[in-house]
C-alpha cells in the first residue's frame, strides 16, 4: 500500500512538471516533426517505395521516443542534484532504486501518450496507414527496456561526473546507427545493440500487420533477454556509481 | 515517571575524503554524540569543520569510513528515513514548479503518507502559507521558500529533524519567526532537533544543548548554561569620557565595538578572569582616560564558541 502512495506521488509530481513545461514540449515536438518530414519527403521525392516510408514513419517515432526515455533519467537525476532536491528523494523509506523505477515507468507511460499523438500527427500529414495493433505496446515497452538500461548507466556517470551531456548526444545519435542498422544487414549483431531487434519487431507489426502471437518464442525470448541484459547492467553500474558517489559526498553536488 | 529514550547516537564517526595528488581531506575523526528525544541540540562550527558531514552522515547520504549511527535503538529497524527528515538546503529542498500544497502533497507520499489533507492544511497554516497554497515555489518569497522547506520535512511524520543551516539568508524578522515555529515544533509536537547553523543567535535561542565541532573533532558537547559557567567569560561595556584611540590597549585586550558617540568613546571586551579585568582598568587609568561607565552585560554564546574555537590545541583539548 505505501508502495502505491509513493509511485502515485512520483508519477503526479512528473505530470503536473511536464504540464507546467509544456509550451518546451510543444517546441519540441513541433521541431521533431519539421525534422520527420524533411526525411520523409526527401525519401518521396528519392521515389521510395511505400515500405521504406512506413519504415522510415515507424523508425523516427522509435528514435523520438528512445532518445527521450534515455534521456530521462539522466536528465532527472541532474535537475534534482541542481535544485537540490535529489538527496530528498534518497531520504525516503523506500530505496531511491525503486523511486528511480517509478520515474521511469511514469515517464514510459508519458512519452507513450506521445508517441501515440507524435505517431498520429504524421499519419495525417504522410497520409500513410499503419496497422495498429495493442500488441505493439508489448513490443515497445520491451525495447525501451534496453534503452531505460542504458538511461540508468548515464544517470550513475552523472551523480559521479556531474557534467554529461555530450555523452547523451553521442547516444541519441547512436540509437538511429541501432535503428537502422537492421536495414543494411542481417548479421547477428542486430541481437546484440540495444533497439535493433525491437524496432525490426515493431515495424513488422505496424507495416505488415502480424499480431504478437505471430512472431516465435526465440524471436520474441531474443528480445526479452537483449533488453533484460542491458536493463540489469544498467542497474548493476548505476547502484556501483551511486556507491561511489555516497562515499565521495557528492549526492547533493552539482 | 518519563523514560528519556536516545533519539540519535553516533558514535566513532570518521569521513576523509580522498583529493588527487593531494593529502586527504579529513572531515571527521572519531566524532560522538548523542541527542535525546525531545531535545533540542545544535551542531556549531567555522565553516569546513564537519557539521555538513556529519548530518549527511547521520542521514546516510554520506557513507562514513567507520563508526556507527543507531536512531531510535529500541525500535531495531535502522533505516536512518523511517526516523528522520531533513532540511539540507534552505530553501532548494523543494520543488520549484509545484505549488506550496503540491510540495507538501509529494513529500508526505514520498514517505508512503495518504489521507493527510487535513495535515496539509493544518501545515501550510502553521507556516502562515495558506494564502499561497496554490503559488507556485519559485514565486515565494525566500522566507516562505524555507518555511515550506521545513513544512516538508515536517510533514513527513518523522520524530527527528535535522536542519542544516535554517535561517541561512533570511532577514531578521523571518529568521525569528522560523525559530519560534522550531521552538513550537518541540512543544505542541515533541519532536527531536539537530540543527546546525553560523547564526549563534538561532542556536542560543533555539538549542538547550550545543555540541561544537572544529576540525571534524568535538570540542565541547554541553548546556549552554554549564558553557557560560566553565568558560567564565563577561562582557563589559565601557563609556570613556572624550575620544581615545585606546592604542596598545585596543590589540592586548581585542576591544571590540569601539564607537565615538558625543563626546564619548565606547567600546565592548570579553575578559575570561576578574584578573583582566582589574588589568584593564589599571591600563585604562594609566594612559589617562576618564572612565565613565562600565556594565556588565549578559554572556553570548558567541564569545564562548569563539574562545573554544580559538583555544583548542591540535589534539582537540579545549583549554578553560
Amino acid at each position: 500500500m505505501k508502495d502505491l502512495v509513493v509511485f502515485y506521488s512520483v508519477m503526479k509530481k512528473y505530470f503536473i512538471e511536464r504540464k507546467r513545461y509544456i509550451l518546451n514540449l510543444i517546441m519540441s515536438i513541433g521541431g521533431f516533426l519539421m525534422l520527420f518530414l524533411l526525411v520523409f519527403f526527401g525519401l518521396q521525392s528519392f521515389g521510395a517505395g511505400t515500405e521504406t516510408l512506413k519504415g522510415s514513419l515507424v523508425g523516427f517515432s522509435m528514435w523520438i521516443f528512445a532518445a527521450m526515455a534515455y534521456s530521462e533519467l539522466s536528465w532527472s537525476l541532474i535537475e534534482e542534484a541542481r535544485n537540490g532536491t535529489l538527496e530528498q528523494l534518497y531520504l525516503t523509506p523506500s530505496s531511491f532504486r525503486r523511486i528511480s523505477g517509478y520515474l521511469v515507468i511514469s515517464s514510459f507511460m508519458f512519452q507513450f501518450i506521445l508517441f501515440t499523438v507524435f505517431l498520429g500527427i504524421m499519419l495525417l500529414i504522410t497520409g500513410q496507414t499503419l496497422a495498429l495493433n495493442p500488441g505493439v505496446v508489448v513490443l515497445i515497452g520491451l525495447t525501451l527496456l534496453s534503452v531505460y538500461g542504458l538511461g540508468y548507466i548515464m544517470g550513475g556517470l552523472s551523480l559521479v561526473f556531474k557534467k554529461v551531456q555530450a555523452g547523451n548526444q553521442i547516444l541519441q545519435f547512436m540509437f538511429i546507427l541501432f535503428l537502422v542498422l537492421p536495414s543494411f544487414t542481417d548479421h547477428p549483431i542486430i541481437y546484440f545493440t540495444p533497439i535493433s531487434w525491437g524496432n525490426v519487431l515493431i515495424n513488422r507489426m505496424l507495416i505488415r500487420g502480424i499480431s504478437l502471437f505471430d512472431l516465435t518464442v526465440l524471436e520474441f525470448s531474443i528480445l526479452f533477454i537483449n533488453s533484460a541484459i542491458y536493463l540489469l547492467i544498467g542497474v548493476v553500474i548505476f547502484t556501483y556509481l551511486e556507491k561511489v558517489a555516497k562515499q565521495r559526498g557528492l549526492l547533493g553536488h552539482y | 515517571m518519563n523514560m528519556v529514550t536516545t533519539a540519535l547516537e553516533v558514535k566513532a564517526l570518521r569521513k576523509s575524503y580522498p583529493m588527487w595528488r593531494q593529502e586527504d581531506v579529513i572531515a571527521l575523526q572519531d566524532v560522538n554524540f548523542s541527542v535525546d528525544s525531545g531535545e533540542v541540540v545544535g551542531l556549531l562550527g567555522p565553516n569546513g569543520a564537519g557539521k555538513t558531514t556529519a548530518i549527511k552522515c547521520i542521514c546516510g547520504l554520506i557513507v562514513p569510513d567507520g563508526g556507527t549511527v543507531t536512531y531510535y535503538e529500541q525500535y531495531g529497524k535502522q533505516n536512518p528515513a523511517d526516523h528522520l527528515s531533513a532540511v539540507l538546503e534552505g530553501n532548494r529542498n523543494i520543488y520549484w514548479r509545484l505549488t506550496a500544497r503540491e510540495n507538501l502533497e509529494f513529500f508526505a507520499g514520498l514517505q508512503g503518507r495518504s489521507g493527510v489533507d487535513r495535515e496539509i492544511s493544518s501545515t501550510l497554516k502553521r507556516f502562515s502559507l495558506h494564502e499561497k497554497e496554490n503559488t507556485p515555489a519559485r514565486k515565494l518569497s525566500r522566507g516562505m521558500q524555507q518555511k515550506l522547506a521545513l513544512g516538508c520535512a515536517l510533514i513527513r511524520g518523522t520524530d527527528l529533524l535535522l536542519l542544516d543551516e535554517p535561517t541561512l539568508g533570511l532577514d531578521v524578522k523571518t529568521s525569528r519567526e522560523l525559530r519560534k515555529y522550531i521552538l513550537k515544533l518541540v512543544s505542541e509536537k515533541g519532536k527531536t532537533i539537530l540543527l546546525s547553523s553560523h547564526d549563534m543567535n538561532v542556536v542560543e535561542d533555539v538549542c538547550e544543548r550545543v555540541i561544537i565541532i572544529n576540525n571534524g573533532k568535538v570540542l565541547a558537547d554541553d548546556r549552554v548554561d554549564n558553557l557560560k559557567d566553565v568558560f567564565n567569560i563577561h562582557i563589559y561595556s565601557f563609556v570613556l569620557k572624550g575620544k581615545y584611540k585606546l592604542n596598545g590597549i585596543k590589540d592586548k585586550y581585542d576591544l571590540s565595538d569601539i564607537k565615538y558617540v558625543n563626546g564619548r568613546t565606547k567600546f565592548k571586551v570579553a575578559l575570561k578572569s576578574s584578573d583582566s579585568f582589574y588589568n584593564l582598568i589599571n591600563d585604562l587609568q594609566k594612559s589617562g582616560v576618564r572612565l565613565e561607565k562600565i556594565q556588565n552585560l549578559d554572556t553570548h554564546l558567541e564569545e564562548i564558541f569563539m574562545n573554544i574555537i580559538e583555544n583548542h590545541d591540535v589534539s582537540g583539548v579545549v583549554k578553560a
